[in-house]
């Protein structure tokens, strides 16, 4: 009889199962791995020597191991454990109808130590409510527990998974749950004056709309994106779990579920492949994954390279990237909050600034038409002055701006909106307005201040403005207030226009 | 003496060059537009040094230079010439000659110590540049918006009274001049430092051709010339020459537009220049101008009236806030000015929230009454 094992591999966020095939017959002695290209040889050579440390002795016959199916691509060492457990099988050690219902997943080093493999949340995930058994490293033993209806198996050594399998030992479960708490996001009332920068940032927060922060250098942008996640309002269990799992699969998992809504600030020297995903074979999530649910921020906007900011346009509008490897197509969640922050003009503003409107034009120029129709609100953040810093406390904490944010997503919601008022269709959105607001926004667009697509975006902008009073309709003060946060974002043409 | 030219029948290209003037004087014209040392620093010397007596015609003129040239210095030769004339008719210009019929009259007044030019390249529509009264509006090639704005309006409104807005051309407010006349649906006479067939201001060939149907494009330069900085400055004589009047919107300290207001000045010529906030760089020319004695500009009507040409339209309305505005709208819209403002201070100053106060500056925003910079918001007259 054959020796079976059933382990995960991971394609993007997909866990595809994996059976490990152990057979021992005739021919050279040996350990050999079929059906995969990638990890053969290595883990030959890993497992067998693993197997001699924890005292198993292989016969003289040849081993032949498959990985099925064949055609799923099958990177690093996560198959390790499992190859080892079947050849354990088919040597006897282990019964097989024990093994058949465990899912195995771990590296192992040479000693028979197992170690910890990327991706176990989504793993687990896949295998949950069935009867079968995870069983993992320590190390993955507590991100595993994450997800409930699944029996984890902790093991720390290949001799213990042999113990633990054949009856010797009671299975260890993952344990406490991990008492680490996520360090808190900084707080809004460290933030002194800004009124307009900080209206916007609640708006952002309630309709999840995009944001362009425009000061000179060491006015707070940084400060007030890195804010926006202590507004928000905390991941639901599936959110934070699909967040948990994009993690894991980038090799950052953890013990806890992290509610904090994910913030990522990559540097503008950032590769293409860093933000949106790569890497050979079967890309790996980019940054632009790792903010899913959450912020993105991108500093000093206008340093970036032009292709990396038009190539940001489509997974902004579709919450998805999708990227193409030789081995497979993957596509990860990309549903973010984008923030962005700039200088106002090519010397970097203030007060000292004696650029002409035409260098800031042509400087703004490099917003492209297209992103910039792909934000929603660009508030002036104003360089501190001697008052902002003397006065003594009175800004208001972030405690205070999320329980408005959830007061305004919970109007939406009770709507019937299952979305943010960002993602919601702009038709829908403008049965809830009052004809007058809707004139308004029109009259923008024949005066060439709006494009098309600016038209819908500032009318989900008025949209949040009133569920953020309260406003059943969209009444005309919420539309001129979400036009006057485009401003900063109208071409050179536009500001001509009039 | 024998003539430097032998006179004979001129060449057949010099009778359509002329139109009505005299072939003859206009092909001798080309010539000299053709020999590089021809140049209006020393044409201008010819005249102040060589020529005494009662006002000389531009025949003695062009005899004084070919003597010039008799005595060591060289003509341009039989094929520059005909290389010359071939991209004048090429380009349907007319050479204008201070005497001959088709030269600008006001430009004549200037002939010849005042630097009017001793020939022009005339290029228009229809055979002819506009008359009646004209005034020049220049300033700088990097305006701010209100800039723009100001020399839109000027220029729309005086092409409203009918009178013909001369300008330089190039980018900003010269530009806005032109385009204001055009968008009133009134007559523009552009002047260009460089030769036509030249692509300046770069990709800038719409403007200038709807100039050319508006009115009418000078230069002396011969086509294909390209600008350069004393080019400029020959430009800027002719623009004020060409006017009753210039008016200066915008421009730095040491700006072409200062430049055109000193030619305008030792023509004789009024000189107006619209007053801009002291701390604006931009305000610098205007400002200088006035404290030298220019008559500020304080209201669009002014120029009109300087002209003694009556207001076709009512006049402009006081400084009351219109009807209609919200509420907020009507306390914040007194506070802007000039300087752009940001909507933290207006909140500050007015106790009004943020929401209202950005919901106010669009708000006016549509009704034209402000405009948003990338530097805050300013007060625009509707």
């Amino acid at each position: 009889m054959v020796g079976h094992a059933a382990t995960v591999a991971m394609v993007g966020l997909q866990a595809v199962p994996v059976t490990v095939e152990a057979h021992a017959g005739a021919g050279l002695p040996g350990l050999q791995i079929i059906g995969s290209s990638q990890a053969a040889g290595q883990a030959a050579e890993r497992v067998r020597t693993a197997l001699s440390s924890s005292g198993v002795s292989l016969p003289g016959r040849k081993l032949l191991i498959s990985l099925a199916p064949a055609d799923v691509p099958k990177g690093g060492a996560r198959f390790d454990l499992a190859i080892a457990a079947a050849v354990l099988a088919e040597l006897g050690v282990i019964a097989h109808e024990v093994l058949a219902r465990c899912v195995v997943m771990g590296e192992l080093a040479l000693d028979g130590a197992v170690r910890p493999v990327s991706g176990v949340l989504p793993c687990a995930a896949s295998i949950a409510g069935t009867d079968r058994r995870l069983i993992v490293c320590d190390a993955n033993a507590a991100e595993a527990a994450l997800v409930e209806d699944l029996d984890v198996v902790a093991v720390d050594h290949l001799g213990e998974l042999i113990d633990v399998l054949t009856g010797e030992s009671p299975p260890r479960g993952a344990g406490q749950p991990c008492a680490t708490v996520p360090p808190a996001p900084p707080d809004l009332a460290d933030v002194r004056g800004q009124p307009e920068a900080r209206r916007a940032l609640e708006i952002a927060a309630a309709g999840g709309h995009h944001l362009l922060l425009l000061g000179p250098p060491g006015c707070g942008k940084s400060m007030l994106a890195k804010r926006l996640p202590s507004v928000l309002p905390p991941l639901s269990d599936a959110d934070a779990l699909e967040v948990a799992a994009i993690r894991s699969v980038a090799g950052s998992g953890s013990g806890y579920l992290d509610r904090t809504p994910p913030f990522q600030a990559p540097h503008h020297s950032a590769s293409v492949a860093a933000l949106f995903g790569g890497g050979s074979g079967v890309a790996r999530p980019g940054v632009i994954s790792l903010s899913h649910r959450g912020v993105l921020f991108l500093d000093e906007l206008f340093e970036w390279p032009r292709s990396v900011v038009e190539a940001l346009r489509q997974p902004l509008e579709d919450g998805v990237v999708r990227v193409a490897r030789a081995r497979a197509t993957v596509t990860y969640p990309a549903r973010v909050q984008l923030v962005c922050a700039a200088n106002p003009c090519p010397c970097g503003g203030g007060e000292r600034c004696s650029c002409t409107d035409e260098a800031i034009w042509s400087y703004r120029a490099r917003l492209s038409g297209p992103l910039a129709d792909r934000l929603d609100l660009a508030p002036a953040v104003q360089p501190l002055t001697a008052g902002d810093l003397l006065q003594a406390g009175g800004a208001e904490s972030s405690a205070v701006v999320a329980e408005r944010v959830a007061r305004s997503r919970d109007a939406a919601l009770a709507r019937g909106w299952d979305g943010l008022n960002a993602h919601i269709p702009a038709h829908a959105v403008r049965r809830t307005a009052r004809a007058q607001a809707l004139r308004i926004l029109a009259d923008a667009v024949e005066a060439g201040e709006l494009t098309g697509r600016g038209y819908d975006r500032a009318l989900r902008v008025a949209r949040t403005c009133a569920d953020l009073e309260g406003s059943e309709l969209v009444e005309t003060h919420h539309v001129y207030e979400a036009h006057a946060h485009r401003l900063g974002l109208r071409s050179p043409q536009a500001m001509l226009a009039r | 003496m024998t003539p430097v030219i032998p006179s004979g029948t001129p060449p057949a290209w010099a009778g359509e060059l002329a139109g009505e003037a005299d072939p003859e004087l206009v092909a001798r014209i080309v010539r000299l537009a053709a020999t590089t040392w021809a140049t209006p620093e020393r044409i201008r010397q010819v005249v102040d040094t060589r020529l005494d007596g009662p006002t000389p015609t531009a025949a003695a003129v062009v005899e004084t230079l070919e003597r010039l040239a008799a005595a060591g210095r060289s003509l341009a030769d039989e094929k520059a010439v005909a290389a010359a004339a071939r991209a004048l008719a090429a380009h349907r210009v007319r050479v204008r000659i201070p005497g001959e019929p088709g030269y600008p009259p006001r430009l004549l007044q200037a002939w010849p110590e005042l630097g009017a030019p001793l020939w022009l390249f005339e290029w228009t529509a229809d055979g002819a540049l506009p008359d009646g009264p004209a005034v020049a509006v220049v300033g700088t090639r990097h305006p701010t918006l209100d800039g723009v704005a100001t020399a839109r309006e000027l220029a729309a409104h005086l092409a409203r009274h009918g009178v013909t807005v001369v300008s330089g051309m190039a980018r900003g407010i010269d530009q806005a001049a032109h385009l204001g006349a055009i968008e009133a649906g009134g007559r523009t006479v552009g002047v260009l430092g460089a030769g036509f067939g030249v692509d300046y201001p770069r990709r800038d060939g719409a403007v200038r051709q709807s100039v050319w149907r508006a009115g009418g494009l000078l230069t002396e330069l011969l086509p294909g010339t390209p600008p350069r900085k004393r080019t400029f400055l020959w430009r800027n004589r002719i623009i004020a020459g060409l006017s009753d009047m210039t008016v200066v919107v915008e421009g730095r300290s040491g700006s072409g537009a200062l430049h055109t207001a000193r030619m305008a000045i030792s023509q004789g010529r009024d000189v107006m220049a619209v007053p801009g906030p002291v701390r604006s760089p931009t305000s610098r020319a205007p400002l200088d101008l006035i404290r030298d004695g220019a008559t500020p500009l304080t209201r669009i009507d002014d120029v009109t009236d300087a002209l003694g040409i009556a207001a076709l339209l009512a006049p402009s309305p006081d400084d009351t806030t219109p009807p209609g505005l919200s509420t907020t709208a009507g306390t914040v819209l007194p506070l802007l000015g000039a300087s752009p403002a940001q909507p933290a201070a207006l909140a500050a100053q007015t106790g009004a929230t943020i929401p209202a106060v950005m919901a106010a500056i669009a708000e006016l925003t549509a009704r034209g009454l402000a405009a948003g910079t990338p530097r805050g918001v300013v007060r625009v007259r509707p």
